[in-house]
């Protein structure tokens, strides 16, 4: 018996080509790729252009809907801002809510990553060495923009001061795990009963021409830009190569029942569980056997207090990387066995790329989606034919089933590994 | 917040900043601040980047982590005798990281050394300049992952980025993991920020007159005290956030309450404290309790690690002949981001061969 529950009561999301979460449901539902063929990784004449990435569209809508002067914040901000306007709308809550309550803030994002637009600027003051002049970098008129000062807690700190949060401001740097290690961090507060009302999730801008580079030289990325842009996610299949890279935000508000009954809060989920775990077999893919993940996952349902058959559907981290998926297939049926067959799987990162710490606030948001609706998401560029684990039920349709319980991996790069589990209101 | 389930203990700790790698050094006369190279009008603790062990980690790890990362290897590596002396599976074993900016903003600044050997292209100087592995730096998770393969701590983790702020996300967290037991024993490392320009840039840096210092920190925390020496318990540990200046005094009284609850304390009550005298927001709370200064007059502002220095430091001189054999201790913490913490311990000589 939980000490308090812990209901969902709003969310907010901002992906690759949409702004709310409801049209990105819709579109995964239609089997629309949110992946395109980004202009400026073409302009620079990089192999393979394939990203999930905010495009010049929505940063106008971003910039238009942020209550101060865009141009003076850095984009993370901008974008947290946004989607934090949208979770607390959704809510019913306004944003002195949190001043009012024991509070808190759990955001997870990784380093901010100079974009080559911010590199041409400090270009502009290299002396005649080709070193950075400091002073006359500073010395311009736009010091808010320099790209130097950014700090990974940037949109953390913007939010908490803005929403005057009282007690726990978390910016959690747990790579690909992030976003749902802050859902968890959040769901713990809340269910200790350290806090009342939480704001939590994700917040990712990684989708440029640095981490592309990167990722690429690692190995991590898609190799294949004979897939077309929007086929070159593929988990799970025989054919998959590596990821796709993404971006973008979800936040969720957290809040125990108590208090959202007694404001009248309508439930949309609850956090059911949830468990993470550090992993030392390799930096980039764990345990060949799933040992691991399927140890996490096992700790989640557990901490739900629930019996593995209570898992109807999984919202897998599912990269489309060779070895990930190959670990986490093999975990899934390490931890569900015979009962794999009744239970449906999605991977969402088919349709968006992989945001990295915002996937998994992403994946919580569109698993919520799916208990209300009871529907279960398609994962692109799927076939049973052609699946190296046709075990697995993903399916390639948007598909009706009424869910209860929904299980949501995220495993990081590093090792870093976490499962929460999520149920209907 | 009380630590209501299982005791936890400060069982060991290292240290590495200006003034060695011992917390005592920190006590005796230590090394003045000296002009930074990039800025010689501002004066901080600089640090030689330490030599991993290879009998722990990898010699590749020396060559491909920053300097920030190598110090809390350092650290933690310092650690793993009193680690493998509890005998835990793996499993049972929490990590948590405070790790702002461990390897960042390299990548950025790594990218203005790339455009000045070629100011012409600067885009294609910075992508051929990008070592693979910088992929996983920007993630953050690389050290993490490091600490875990080379002490085998494969329980609860989490890595915590909130700048000067994170070493307390972390010690919490690892406080929570053991008390509830998800864990039996917990690492908490942490590095602070390297000196470099854009340590100065970063928003929340602080004043001008700030004197920063490079240096590392980790802690073992345990259910039990360690052999020898006086058992340093957690007994209390709180946290709050100053939103607006108004709000400042509540908040950090309201922290303060909290993390005195657990064992019904007055603040009369604790005979040491530990924190920033010449903090205004502390130094009008403490106005009438006697405060030793932290590692940060000794050794200058250690961001994330400024904290669990001085926890070791409590640690590895209890001082009970001082305080008296049993006593409190009381650490706070306000960072200029308006963070503010406390960790209360329970500090008490152990009996002849207890």
């Amino acid at each position: 018996m939980r000490a308090r529950e812990v209901f969902v009561t709003g969310y907010g999301l901002v992906a690759p080509t949409v702004l709310d979460a409801e049209t990105l449901f819709q579109r995964i539902s239609d089997r629309q790729s949110c992946v395109r063929e980004h202009p400026l990784f073409a302009e620079l004449g990089f192999p393979n252009t394939a990203a999930g990435y905010l495009d010049d569209e929505q940063w106008r809508h971003l910039n238009a809907g942020f209550a101060g002067d865009a141009s003076g914040q850095p984009r993370q901000t901008v974008l947290a801002d946004y989607v934090a306007r949208q979770a607390l709308d959704h809510a019913g809550l306004s944003s002195g809510a949190f001043r009012q309550v024991d509070s808190g803030l759990f955001v997870g994002s990784n380093k901010y990553c100079a974009n080559s637009q911010e590199l041409d600027q400090v270009s502009l003051f290299l002396d005649r060495q080709g070193r950075l002049d400091l002073d006359r970098y500073m010395q311009r008129p736009a010091r808010a923009e320099h790209p130097f000062a950014r700090r990974v807690d940037q949109q953390t700190a913007y939010l908490a001061a803005s929403l005057g949060i009282r007690d726990h401001v978390y910016t959690h740097s747990d790579a690909c795990a992030a976003g749902t290690m802050a859902i968890g961090s959040a769901y713990r507060a809340i269910e200790r009963g350290d806090i009342d009302l939480a704001l939590c999730g994700a917040v990712e801008l990684m989708a440029n021409e640095l981490p592309y580079s990167m990722f690429n030289s690692l190995g991590a990325l898609c190799q294949k830009p004979e897939f077309g842009a929007a086929g070159q996610s593929r988990p799970f299949m025989r054919d998959r190569c590596g990821f796709v890279l993404g971006e973008g935000a979800a936040l969720l508000v957290l809040e125990s029942k108590q208090h959202a009954e007694r404001r009248g809060a309508r439930p949309l989920g609850r956090v059911l569980g949830y468990a993470n775990f550090c992993e030392s077999e390799k930096m980039t893919s764990s345990s060949r056997d799933g040992s691991t993940y399927a140890h996490c996952m096992e700790a989640a349902i557990e901490d739900a207090g629930l019996l593995r058959y209570a898992v109807q559907h999984v919202n897998t981290h599912g990269t489309s990387n060779q070895v990930n998926d190959s670990c986490e297939a093999h975990a899934l049926k390490r931890v569900f066995g015979k009962m794999l067959g009744d239970i449906t799987l999605t991977a969402n990162k088919s349709a968006i790329g992989h945001s990295l710490a915002g996937s998994g606030a992403i994946e919580a948001v569109l698993s919520l989606i799916t208990l209300r609706d009871g529907v279960v998401l398609p994962t692109l560029n799927y076939d049973e034919a052609d699946a190296e684990f046709p075990e697995l039920r993903l399916v390639n349709q948007p598909t009706r089933q009424a869910v209860s319980v929904v299980l949501s991996n995220s495993f990081g790069f590093g090792g870093v590994n976490s499962s929460i589990v999520l149920g209907r209101a | 917040m009380p630590c209501a389930n299982r005791a936890v203990y400060l069982h060991a700790q290292a240290v590495l900043n200006v003034a060695g790698d011992e917390p005592a050094a920190l006590r005796g006369e230590t090394p003045a601040p000296r002009p930074l190279s990039f800025d010689p009008a501002r004066l901080a603790h600089a640090l030689a980047t330490p030599r991993l062990p290879t009998d722990r980690f990898d010699r590749k790890i020396q060559r491909s982590v920053e300097p920030q990362g190598l110090r809390l290897l350092y650290c933690a590596a310092r650690l793993a005798r009193a680690l493998h002396a509890l005998d835990l599976p793996p499993e049972r074993v929490a990590l948590c990281a405070a790790i702002p900016e461990v390897d960042a903003p390299s990548p950025c600044w790594d990218a203005v050394e790339a455009m000045g050997r070629q100011p012409e292209r600067p885009v294609a100087g910075l992508l051929a300049n990008t070592p693979p592995l910088h992929a996983l730096t920007l993630l953050n998770s690389s050290v993490m992952a490091y600490v875990a393969e080379a002490l085998h701590c494969n329980g609860p983790m989490g890595g915590y980025c909130s700048q000067a702020n994170a070493g307390l996300d972390a010690l919490i967290e690892a406080v929570l993991q053991v008390a509830e037991d998800n864990a039996d024993a917990a690492l908490v490392i942490s590095s602070s920020p390297n000196l470099t320009p854009a340590l100065y840039l970063r928003d929340g840096a602080g004043p001008r007159e700030t004197v920063h210092g490079e240096g590392a920190a980790a802690l073992l925390l345990a259910t039990a005290p360690a052999a020898s020496g006086p058992r340093v318990r957690i007994a209390g540990h709180a946290r709050g956030y100053i939103a607006s200046a108004e709000r400042a005094e509540a908040v950090l009284r309201q922290v303060l309450d909290q993390a005195l609850q657990g064992e019904r304390l007055a603040l009369s009550d604790v005979r040491r404290i530990v924190a920033d005298r010449h903090d205004p927001l502390l130094a009008e709370l403490l106005r009438d309790a006697p405060v030793q200064a932290g590692s940060r007059c000794a050794v200058g502002e250690l961001g994330a690690s400024g904290l669990l220095t001085d926890l070791a430091c409590v640690l590895a001189e209890p001082s009970t002949e001082v305080w008296g054999e049993s006593h409190y201790a009381l650490l706070l913490s306000h960072t200029a981001a308006g963070h503010v913490g406390a960790v209360l311990l329970a500090i008490d000589e152990q009996e002849k061969g207890a």
